[in-house]
């Protein structure tokens, strides 16, 4: 299997966790990606990328009011800056003796564990078992734009579905959430019309 | 149109008061209001009826914003399909006890009830949540309401989503009166014509109709379609007598089996009591007729009849003095009030100059009425252009009384001496508010047909536009009733007197289609229900006389050398 490594763990809680990485491995994450972080064993720890970051650091600052910044400046900025892209991950699940869970991880990862980019069969495996549990965990963050969270990945779980030949996937998804938050008006309204743009 | 063995729904609350409410998956237009439907629920299976149906939304939001136009069209289908849906209300009527689900138990319960079947009962207890529901198949139609192949059963239409023939077992519908009602031009004569060639075919009961406007017995034309309508006398010559009111009549350009004459000395003062309102009869009515019943007996119809009205003769002394042959000159000596006697003899002139009320008839006329009844046959009373108000009430009734006493005789003979039972007669009463309206019911021997006449083996068939006009009751006295459209609320309320769910059913009579759609009610089916009628043409002949009608085409081919 290709792995893509995306960066290593800064900090982390029972909900979420947060990845740094440099700038040159910010290529493969994408707003919505699913992650893995592996644990002792197979076991796995899975979330979902909702937020990119990148800070500020005293040179950026200094950089941003000078005229004519040379391009070579500005790559060795980026290359070479002292203060670390910033992933916010959702926890959504985790793999334990070989079984997966729509849950949240018994206990987090720790600080540097390796982050990869889940592949489009890890993705498949992931979103098919049981019946979209771990979309409670994106409905809960209420301070998310959840919406664009849900179209952003339901756009690329859609895509590697659609790779194996199961076009079903999206309708179900779109079933799933109604029928979870067909209560809220505001909110399904938003998610649906997320998701409107990606049918 | 919904497969009758999937379910179209489940029940999501509700009660045995206010029906269950039932959530459909399927599109609202494949149900209709008035659908029979079952609900399977473990051991027991409930049988109901749609009385309304709802249109439903989680969030009041979703139904008011057209999401349409917002969302692909997927998923807005997605999104209707879970916010907006139909609710059915379910009137539930019957529960029928099924076994325990699961092959090798239900087989053993079964076993353990080889004897005694289990019936549908009234609905008792109500299925749980979720409990799936589906729409009646054949088979649960013919499972209440009777196989149509079995004798006594007689398909009277069939259901309105799925075309499953309905019956209505005619030994029960003889056993108790029945009405069909409906207002004018929804089907009323047609329906009464398919349930007696039914009733006539089936023979367990003789049928006596008065047939006001000789509709019956001879073939007729539709009134509104032009068509020719088959009488009940051409299929059933053998089995039916028409009767021609007085002497000479002609029905509908032929000549009747035999004619009826009224002999004077048959009407008896009641009969003229009935008229009251008819002939505007006084209070002191009652009085004369009796005075008259004293003084002349049987012939006190004829001897007021000959009496002069006003005759006057002078006296030597030249005073003028009411004739001996004069009605004030018998009311003198009976000691009557002139006036009274004088004011009845006038009113009575339209009876006097009957012309089918004669002293010596011909024949026995209501004799061999009853002898053609007794014998098994069926009589068609036609009234020729004998058709006025006058002549229904004081024939019909005359023989009606004849009819009840001969019955209530042989009845009893029956009963104390072990004699042959009396056969069941039904007699088809048109224009039935006429006769059994709140004024006269308590006279006519029509009311106490319906209300205690089925122990004597004699019920009615009452044929009516105007329920509402009939005493009370008698209404509530019916047995089976079978109701075409009705516009007025009395009317409606009046045909559902007396059942339960009434409330749920009143829109459904007022929402019935004229001329194809009939509700059945009351004691002689299991439940109620709205069925698409019967059409009363060949194709029903060929039905109702089966085999019979296929030996003559065969015997027609054999004549002509085939």
């Amino acid at each position: 299997m290709t792995t893509i490594e995306i960066g290593r763990l800064l900090r982390a809680g029972t909900t979420g966790f947060v990845v740094g990485c440099r700038v040159n491995q910010l290529d493969a994450p994408v707003f919505g990606g699913l992650v893995r972080v592996p644990l002792a064993g197979d076991d796995q720890v899975y979330g979902l990328i909702y937020d990119i970051h990148i800070d500020d650091d005293g040179l950026v600052r200094q950089l941003v009011t000078a005229e004519g910044v040379s391009e070579a400046v500005v790559a060795d900025n980026r290359l070479n800056r002292n203060v670390p892209v910033e992933m916010s991950v959702l926890a959504v699940g985790y793999r334990q003796a070989g079984r997966l869970y729509h849950l949240l991880p018994p206990r987090p990862p720790l600080s540097l564990d390796v982050i990869y980019l889940c592949q489009p069969d890890e993705v498949r495996q992931f979103t098919a078992n049981g019946r979209f549990g771990y979309f409670r965990h994106i409905l809960r963050a209420k301070d998310l734009p959840v919406g664009e969270l849900l179209a952003a990945h339901i756009q690329q779980a859609q895509a590697a579905h659609a790779a194996a030949g199961y076009r079903r996937w999206l309708n179900d998804a779109a079933q799933e959430l109604i029928t979870l938050l067909r209560d809220d008006y505001p909110t399904l309204m938003a998610v649906l019309g997320a998701l409107g743009e990606i049918a | 149109m919904a497969d009758s063995s999937q379910p179209i729904g489940y029940v999501v609350g509700g009660g045995l008061k206010e029906n269950l409410n039932v959530r459909l998956n399927i599109p609202a237009d494949q149900v209709q209001e008035g659908a029979f439907v079952v609900i399977e629920s473990g051991q027991w299976q409930f049988y109901g009826l749609v009385t309304d149906l709802l249109l439903g939304a989680t969030d009041p939001r979703f139904a008011d914003e057209q999401s349409e136009s917002r969302l692909p069209p997927a998923l807005a289908h997605a999104l209707h399909g879970q916010t907006l849906y139909t609710n059915l209300e379910v009137l539930p009527t019957l529960m029928f006890e099924v076994g325990p689900p699961g092959t090798a138990e239900a087989a053993q319960w079964l076993a353990a009830r080889a004897d005694e079947r289990p019936r549908p009962i009234p609905v008792k207890t109500i299925p749980p949540h979720h409990a799936p529901v589906r729409l009646a198949t054949a088979g649960d139609i013919a499972e209440i309401f009777g196989k149509p192949t079995e004798k006594g059963n007689f398909v009277i239409g069939y259901t309105r989503e799925q075309n499953h023939p309905v019956c209505i077992n005619l030994n029960k519908f003889v056993q108790r009166s029945s009405g069909v009602f409906g207002a004018t031009g929804t089907g009323k004569s047609f329906l009464v014509r398919l349930l007696l060639a039914g009733l006539i075919q089936d023979n367990a009961a003789s049928v006596l109709v008065f047939d006001m406007h000789n509709e019956y017995g001879f073939d007729d034309t539709a009134s509104d379609t032009g068509l020719r309508v088959i009488g009940l006398r051409t299929k059933f010559p053998a089995r039916v007598r028409v009767v021609g009111l007085g002497q000479g009549a002609r029905i509908r350009g032929h000549t009747p089996d035999f004619n009826l004459e009224i002999a004077a000395s048959d009407i008896v003062p009641a009969d003229i009591e009935m008229l009251m309102r008819e002939l505007n009869l006084k209070e002191t009515t009652p009085t004369t007729l009796e005075a008259l019943w004293n003084d002349f007996h049987e012939d006190w119809f004829c001897r007021f009849c000959q009496m002069r009205n006003g005759a006057v003769i002078e006296t030597d002394e030249g005073k003028k003095i009411p004739a001996p042959d004069s009605v004030a000159a018998w009311a003198n000596r009976a000691g009557v009030n002139v006036m009274a006697a004088e004011g009845l003899h006038a009113k009575l002139g339209r009876v006097f100059h009957l012309p089918y009320v004669v002293e010596q008839p011909a024949a026995d006329g209501i004799g061999e009425v009853i002898k053609a009844l007794e014998a098994g046959q069926h009589v068609v009373l036609s009234f020729g252009h004998h058709e006025s108000d006058l002549d229904y009430l004081l024939v019909s009734n005359l023989l009606t009384r004849r009819i009840r006493e001969a019955w209530e005789k042989r009845t009893n003979a029956f009963r104390s001496n072990g004699e042959g039972e009396p056969r069941p007669l039904v007699i088809v009463v048109e224009e039935a508010h006429k006769l059994l309206n709140r004024e006269m019911a308590a006279q006519t021997t029509f009311s106490t047909i319906a209300r205690e006449m089925r122990k004597y083996y004699v019920t009615l068939l009452i044929v009516d536009q105007r329920p509402s006009q009939i005493y009370d009751e008698v209404m509530s006295q019916l047995g089976t009733r079978i109701a075409g459209w009705l516009g007025d609320e009395d009317d409606i309320h009046a045909v559902l007197s007396g059942l339960a769910g009434r409330e749920a059913l009143r829109g459904m009579l007022a929402r019935l289609q004229p001329k194809e759609e009939v509700l059945l009610l009351g004691w002689g089916v299991a439940m109620p229900l709205p069925v698409k009628s019967r059409r009363y043409d060949d194709q029903f002949w060929d039905e109702l006389l089966g085999s019979a009608a296929k030996r003559s085409l065969a015997q027609n081919l054999k004549e002509l050398g085939y």
